[in-house]
């Protein structure tokens, strides 16, 4: 079994994908920085791949032209979902596709098609939901303002949705700040970009007109219920209670 | 009188519109333009739920909900005893600006009561709309309501501001409608409607030819019928619906359980609104709009109502066992779609993966197809999954077995006042 140590992109992924290629070995390990190697007895070597563009991008171009885009969106996305284990998947995954090629697409009940398409399927579930529930407020910084929002979700999409708001708010500098991740997108009023290993270290201050909208807002959500109606369980399926500690409208 | 700050008006607006019951920003893709504000998504996007599970997407909003009208089912009617308030249309502009901006919501959706005139208060809400799109450059979704016996002129702008229109018919008949809104005709409803759909037609067109044409209304339009509040059958609603649909080219009915929102002596006396009746609504609708089902299929002259037991589809395959089972590796899409618990997702899965490979009950499982109640239905392989002869009684039994709540239906007679909860699912 070889063992691979990237830095935990799925660009760095692609680029161990495309060196792992010519092994005949189906079975892999992964490290990300910081995973401390188990003992094994017979495998003592850590290949230490090193993330390239440009490596990653050829590999895309030759998967899409062998399979699909789809099936590569597929991957893509389930490779964000971050569970244990999901590199050995994705990695299986891609190098069916290659054999596979455009049937790949079809091989729906059969893994680890199955597993992968599963675990798409959720992550862009949940990347949809967070362009809704993305909550914004004015940040006061030096002399200007910028929009600040924080989102703990539990996949890792911030590079899924940050262009939807780059489209959306174009007028303003934003940031969307993952907690969880310690990771952010920033917007500077002409393009995004992902800022790692970046931390809050204190409580951002708000502009003086940002409390009063919130609870323009607060009061508005409030009434809009209608009473009659009230289903506080359906609401629970829609807005599940780990997302509501970042939602203006949920808060104090 | 006493006046009322921003935010108090803000909420007895928020009172007056929330009973309107559409939420949908979908059905127009706008890509956001450099440095501008805004964009629309064609799946739409829900921001928020309230605490009756119903999304929000939009500014549901009245620029007033002051009215000269005094339709019976209205909480706005004029007779009703209610705080009043309005906003001018810079305060609905701004404030559609800052909430868009936080991402609270992803559009607009305006409507008002009438004053003064129909034709006065239409140039208001286009005031608005105008304002959104030439002053502050936004680019998101607005939906505007079209004030019945407005001017076909201020119709025709509505549409080129607004990326859905809709006017509401709330009450399925003219004879309702006379009765419960003695100040409006039924053709102050239809004619914009007419005219809004031949205006979305000859634009789409147009478009054809000249990329660059205006747009009207790119997103449709849309109406509502309330529930409940007067005595037709489902049969009547489902087949008007049935009409919009196909000869107006209508996007979206929505249908909207009466909420007794006054007492009235022409209104009903209900334990409470009738939620399931409407859940049954909107699966018949869904099986006009998704399903290939006609009106006349799904009821007629011997049964105008729905079944309360179990959804339309069932109820419908049921009556048509001669039909079943079907082969899961070889009935069409549109047969599938047609099997009790296949929606258009599994369909399109199932007919996908069998051109891989031959599916059984496992594979059916894998791709995520319920077979709860499709199992009933089908074979695999030529192996009949429902286990069980199909005859008519065992199998609605089987069918409504599994539910561990007893028959929705008692469970709303025994309780009357609570709302049946369960009955609801998915956005209105």
């Amino acid at each position: 079994m070889a063992r691979y140590r990237y830095d935990g992109t799925f660009e760095g992924f692609l680029c161990v994908v495309a060196r792992g290629l010519d092994t005949a070995d189906e079975s892999a390990e992964f490290l990300r920085p910081g995973d401390v190697a188990g003992v094994d007895l017979f495998t003592d070597v850590i290949h230490e791949v090193a993330t390239e563009r440009e490596t990653a991008l050829r590999f895309r171009e030759r998967f899409v032209a062998a399979v699909s885009k789809a099936s590569f969106g597929a991957a893509r996305y389930a490779f964000h979902s971050q569970v244990a284990g999901v590199e050995a998947l994705v990695w299986r995954y891609i190098r069916l596709g290659l054999d596979k090629g455009i049937r790949l697409h079809r091989m729906l009940a059969e893994e680890p098609v199955w597993s992968v398409n599963r675990l798409a399927r959720r992550v862009a579930h949940e990347a949809h939901k967070f362009k809704g529930l993305v909550r914004f407020r004015e940040v006061a910084w030096s002399d200007q303002t910028f929009l600040y929002a924080v989102i703990e979700p539990d996949a890792d999409i911030l590079s899924f949705i940050a262009p939807h708001f780059s489209g959306r708010v174009g007028d303003r500098p934003w940031m969307i700040h993952d907690l969880r991740r310690s990771q952010a997108a920033v917007y500077d009023l002409e393009v995004w970009r992902l800022i790692r290993d970046i931390d809050r270290i204190a409580a951002p201050a708000y502009t003086p007109g940002e409390e009063a909208c919130a609870r323009l807002w607060r009061g508005y959500f409030e009434r809009l219920a209608i009473p009659e109606r009230r289903n506080p369980k359906l609401q629970r399926q829609h807005v599940p209670v780990r997302y509501r500690r970042n939602l203006v409208e949920f808060g104090e | 009188m006493s006046i009322l700050s921003f935010q108090q008006r803000l909420e007895i607006l928020a009172d007056s519109a929330k009973y309107d019951a559409s939420c949908s920003c979908s059905g127009t893709s706008r890509q956001g333009t450099p440095g501008g504000v805004g964009g629309t998504v064609s799946s739409g996007v829900c921001h928020t739920w309230t605490a009756d599970g119903r999304c929000v997407s939009l500014l549901k909003i009245l620029l007033t909900n002051a009215c000269i009208y005094d339709c019976a089912y209205c909480i706005n009617r004029r007779s009703n005893d209610i705080p009043r308030a309005s906003l001018t249309p810079a305060e609905v502009v701004n404030l559609t600006m800052d909430f868009y901006r936080r991402n609270y919501i992803e559009g607009l959706f305006l409507s008002t009561g009438v004053v003064r005139s129909p034709d006065w208060t239409m140039e208001q809400l286009i005031s608005v709309a105008r304002k959104l799109r030439e002053e502050e450059r936004y680019n998101g979704y607005i939906h505007l309501k079209l004030v019945p016996g407005a001017d076909p002129l201020l119709v025709a702008e509505a549409g080129r501001h607004a990326d859905r229109v809709s006017v509401n018919i709330e009450l399925p008949t003219r004879r309702s409608l006379a009765l419960m809104a003695p100040d409006k005709s039924r053709e102050s409803v239809i004619n914009p409607m007419r005219q809004v759909s031949g205006l979305i037609v000859s634009a789409r067109a147009e478009r054809k030819r000249f990329r660059t044409a205006p747009q009207f209304a790119p997103a449709g339009q849309s109406t509502q019928l309330i529930v409940g509040a007067t005595p037709e059958s489902d049969r009547e609603i489902i087949t008007l619906s049935e009409g919009l649909y196909r000869r107006l080219d209508m996007k979206r009915v929505y249908y909207s359980a009466f909420i007794p929102v006054a007492h009235d002596p022409r209104l009903p006396a209900l334990p409470g609104p009738p939620l399931l009746r409407e859940h049954r609504l909107y699966q018949a609708d869904w099986l006009l709009r998704f399903y290939g089902f006609s009106a006349h299929e799904l009821l007629d002259e011997a049964r105008p109502n729905l079944d309360m037991r179990f959804d339309p589809k069932s109820d419908w395959a049921v009556r048509h066992l001669e039909l079943f089972p079907v082969e899961v590796n070889r009935a069409d899409y549109e047969v599938l779609l047609r099997v009790p618990g296949i929606g258009v997702r599994s369909a399109q899965r199932i007919v996908s993966a069998r051109r891989h490979g031959r599916l059984g009950e496992v594979e059916l499982k894998k791709l995520g197809v319920v077979l709860k109640r499709a199992k009933y239905f089908l074979t695999a392989g030529g192996r009949y999954l429902g286990g069980i002869r199909l005859d008519g009684d065992g199998l609605v039994a089987r069918l409504l077995a599994p539910a561990k709540r007893p028959a929705r239906l008692d469970q709303l007679e025994l309780f009357a006042t609570v709302p049946d909860a369960s009955a609801i699912s998915g956005e209105l």
